[in-house]
C-alpha cells in the first residue's frame, strides 16, 4: 500500500541474471518458435483457428500489458480499439480497395491516433475513475460504429471475403502465419519498449507519479505514448481478427471483451512480456477444453480464474518465472 | 412529461444507488472493486425468493434471514477469495472477483435454471403517491428511503464506533492502522460482510421491479460503478446522488436527444465531469505521499 515500502522492495539497478537463464531462455524461445511454425502441420481446421485467435488476443494483451502492467493505467476500452482496427482494416480493404497488407497498418495507425486522443481525458484520472472513463470511451466508439450505418453496415455487421496478398489468396494457414509474424514482431517491439527508456519511465510512473515527475519524466507524454502504443497493438490484432472470423459486428466489441483482455493480462502476469502470451492462450484454450463438461463450463472456468489468482497473484508467468528462474 | 421522466429516472437511479453503496463500502475499505457484487446480491435474492415461495415464510422473516445470508456470504467470500490476496496487486483481487462473478452466475443457473421468476413485493398493488400531480410508485419511495437509511446507518457506524473508526483508519494507511492495533483482515471481513448485506437488500428491492433471473444484476453493476464515479467514490452521499443523476440523465437523454445514443451520451457527460473533477462531483482528493 504505502509507496515507500514498494519502492524499497524494487531491485536496485538492473536485476541480476542467474547463470541458468543465459542458456534456458534462447532454448525455450527457439523451441516455442519451432513448435509455432510447425503447428499447422499437425492441427485440424478448428484447432488452427483457435491458435490463430490466441495469437490475435496475445497481440492485444502485449499492448495492454504495456499500458496496464508497466504504466499501471487500467483501460476498459481496448475492445473498442480492437473493433475500430477491425472495421478500419476491413473498410480500407473493401471500400477503398487497398491491399490487405497496406490497410492493416493504416487502420492500426488511425486507431493509434484515436488511442492517443483517448489518453488526453485519462491523464488526470486514476484507478476506478480511469476504468469508468475508458469504459465510457469504449461505449461511445462502439456506438459510433453501430450508428454510422452508411459506412459500417451498422448492426447488420460486415461480411468479408478472404484477403489476398500479391494475388495469393490468404487461407487459414496463411492467416495463421501472418498472425504469427505479427506476434513475433509484437513480442520484439514490446521487449524493446519495456527494456528501454520508455519502459523504465512507465514503470516509475506506476510506482509513483511524484517520483517520476521529480526525475524529469514527462508523465503526460509517456502516458499518451503508452495509450497510443497499446491501441496500435489492439488495432493490428483487430485487423487480423476481422479476416479470421470474416464477419464483424459492433456488438462483439463490447465491455465484456475489454474485461476479458484485462483478465488475460492479469492471469498471464502484469508487467511481463511472456505473461501476455500465456494469458491469451489460457483464455482461448481453457474454455475449449472445458466444453465437454456438462452444464458447468462457466462454473469451472470461473473457479479456475479464482484459483489462479488466489494461488498465483503474480499470474501464471510470474509463478513460472519464480519457479524456473528463481526471481 | 418532464416530471414523469425525472421520476422514472429517479426510480431507476435509486436501484443503481443501492448496488453502488454496496460496492463502495467494500471499495473504500479494501481498495477492491468487487465485480462479483451483483451476482452475490442475485444469489441472496434467489435465497429470499426460495424462503418466500417454497418455505412460505412471511415477508419480514424472509428478508431478515436473507440479510443474514448476505452478511455471511460476504464473510465467506472474503475469507476464501480475498484474504489470501491481501498485499497482492489490487488488480489480481479484482480479476478474482470477476471469476467469482462467473462462478456464482453458473451456480445459480444450475440451481434455479435460466427461466425468469416474478418476485413478489408488498408494494406492487398499492396506489402510487401523487406528488404535484405526478404519480410516484410506492416502491421507488421505499427504495430511496431504504438507501438513505443505509447511508445514515453506515455513516454513523463508520464515524461513531471504534470498529468503524478502525476500518476508516485501515483504508487510509494500513501500516499505521496496524500499529494502532487495528486488524486489517478483520476490517476487510467486516467491510465484505456489510457489502454482502447491503447488496442483498439491494437485490431484494430491485427484483420486484424487474424479473428475477440469474442476470438480475448484470446491467445494474456497470451503471452502479458509473454512477458512483460520477458522484465520487469516497462519499456515500456522493454515490447516491451520482446514481440518481445517472438514472435521470439516461431517461432525459433517451427521450429528448436520441434513444439509441442515450448510453453514449450519459458516458460523454460522465467523462466531461471527470475532466473537470477527476474524483467525481462530491469526491475529495485523497492526498497520498507517493
Amino acid at each position: 500500500m504505502t509507496g515507500a515500502a514498494d519502492i524499497a522492495g524494487l531491485p536496485a539497478g538492473l536485476p541480476k541474471r542467474p547463470a541458468s537463464r543465459g542458456l534456458a531462455s534462447p532454448l525455450l524461445v527457439g523451441l516455442g518458435l519451432a513448435l509455432a511454425c510447425a503447428a499447422p502441420l499437425g492441427l485440424n481446421g478448428y484447432a488452427l483457428y483457435l491458435l490463430t485467435l490466441a495469437g490475435i488476443f496475445a497481440l492485444v494483451a502485449l499492448g495492454l500489458n504495456l499500458l496496464t502492467g508497466y504504466a499501471g493505467q487500467i483501460s476498459l476500452c481496448h475492445a473498442a480499439f480492437f473493433g475500430v482496427g477491425a472495421y478500419a482494416t476491413a473498410l480500407l480493404t473493401t471500400k477503398a480497395g487497398l491491399p490487405y497488407l497496406v490497410s492493416l497498418p493504416l487502420g492500426a495507425l488511425l486507431t493509434t491516433a484515436i488511442g492517443a486522443a483517448a489518453a488526453v481525458p485519462a491523464l488526470r484520472l486514476k484507478n476506478l475513475y480511469l476504468a469508468i472513463a475508458t469504459l465510457g470511451f469504449g461505449v461511445v466508439l462502439q456506438k459510433i460504429i453501430f450508428e454510422w450505418r452508411d459506412l459500417t453496415g451498422g448492426g447488420g455487421g460486415l461480411a468479408l471475403s478472404a484477403p489476398t496478398i500479391a494475388g495469393y489468396e490468404l487461407g487459414a494457414t496463411g492467416l495463421y502465419y501472418l498472425t504469427l509474424a505479427f506476434v513475433i514482431l509484437g513480442l520484439w517491439g514490446a521487449w524493446n519498449v519495456s527494456r528501454g527508456r520508455t519502459g523504465r519511465a512507465l514503470r516509475i510512473i506506476k510506482e509513483s507519479e511524484i517520483a517520476a515527475a521529480s526525475l524529469g519524466i514527462h508523465i503526460a507524454r509517456y502516458k499518451v505514448t503508452a495509450f497510443a502504443l497499446s491501441a496500435f497493438y489492439a488495432a493490428l490484432a483487430g485487423g487480423l481478427f476481422a479476416y479470421l472470423v470474416r464477419y464483424i459486428n459492433p456488438e462483439s466489441f463490447n465491455v465484456g471483451l475489454s474485461i476479458a483482455f484485462l483478465s488475460m493480462v492479469v492471469i498471464g502476469g502484469l508487467g511481463t512480456i511472456g505473461g501476455s502470451i500465456v494469458g491469451a492462450a489460457f483464455y482461448v484454450i481453457v474454455p475449449e477444453l472445458l466444453r465437454g463438461i456438462k452444464d458447468a463450463p462457466g462454473l469451472v472456468f470461473g473457479l479456475l480464474l479464482v484459483v489462479v489468482m488466489v494461488f498465483m497473484p503474480q499470474g501464471l508467468w510470474g509463478m513460472a518465472r519464480r519457479l524456473v528462474w528463481k526471481r | 412529461m418532464i416530471a414523469n421522466l425525472v421520476v422514472g429516472g429517479l426510480a431507476a437511479g435509486c436501484l443503481y444507488a443501492m448496488v453502488g453503496i454496496a460496492i463502495v463500502i467494500v471499495l473504500n475499505i479494501t481498495d477492491i472493486a468487487n465485480f462479483a457484487q451483483g451476482e452475490m446480491a442475485m444469489l441472496t435474492t434467489f435465497f429470499a425468493y426460495w424462503l418466500l415461495d417454497d418455505l412460505g415464510l412471511a415477508w419480514w422473516q424472509a428478508v431478515s434471514i436473507a440479510a443474514v445470508f448476505g452478511l455471511v456470504q460476504g464473510i465467506v467470500v472474503q475469507q476464501i477469495v480475498i484474504r489470501p490476496l491481501i498485499g497482492s496487486p489490487v488488480l489480481s483481487a479484482i480479476i478474482a472477483t470477476l471469476g467469482l462473478n462467473v462462478v456464482l452466475n453458473s451456480l445459480a443457473g444450475l440451481i434455479w435454471g435460466h427461466q425468469t421468476y416474478t418476485f413478489p413485493s408488498p408494494f406492487t398493488f398499492l396506489a402510487p403517491f401523487q406528488v404535484a400531480g405526478v404519480p410516484v410508485p410506492v416502491a421507488s419511495v421505499v427504495n430511496i428511503a431504504v438507501s438513505l437509511a443505509i447511508i445514515a446507518g453506515m455513516t454513523l457506524f463508520l464515524r461513531l464506533t471504534w470498529t468503524g473508526l478502525g476500518m476508516r483508519a485501515a483504508s487510509q494507511n494500513q501500516t499505521v492502522a496496524r500499529l494502532m492495533g487495528v486488524s486489517i483482515t478483520k476490517s476487510s471481513a467486516i467491510a465484505w460482510a456489510l457489502g454482502g448485506l447491503v447488496g442483498g437488500i439491494a437485490g431484494i428491492l430491485v427484483a420486484p421491479s424487474v424479473f428475477l433471473d440469474t442476470n438480475l444484476m448484470a446491467g445494474l453493476l456497470i451503471k452502479a460503478f458509473a454512477g458512483g464515479v460520477l458522484g465520487g467514490l469516497n462519499s456515500l452521499v456522493g454515490v447516491f446522488l451520482g446514481c440518481l443523476a445517472l438514472g435521470v440523465s439516461e431517461n432525459l437523454a433517451s427521450a429528448y436527444l436520441s434513444p439509441s445514443f442515450a448510453d453514449a451520451i450519459t458516458f460523454i457527460v460522465i467523462i466531461a465531469v471527470l475532466i473537470v473533477r477527476p474524483e467525481g462531483i462530491f469526491g475529495r482528493v485523497k492526498v497520498r505521499k507517493a
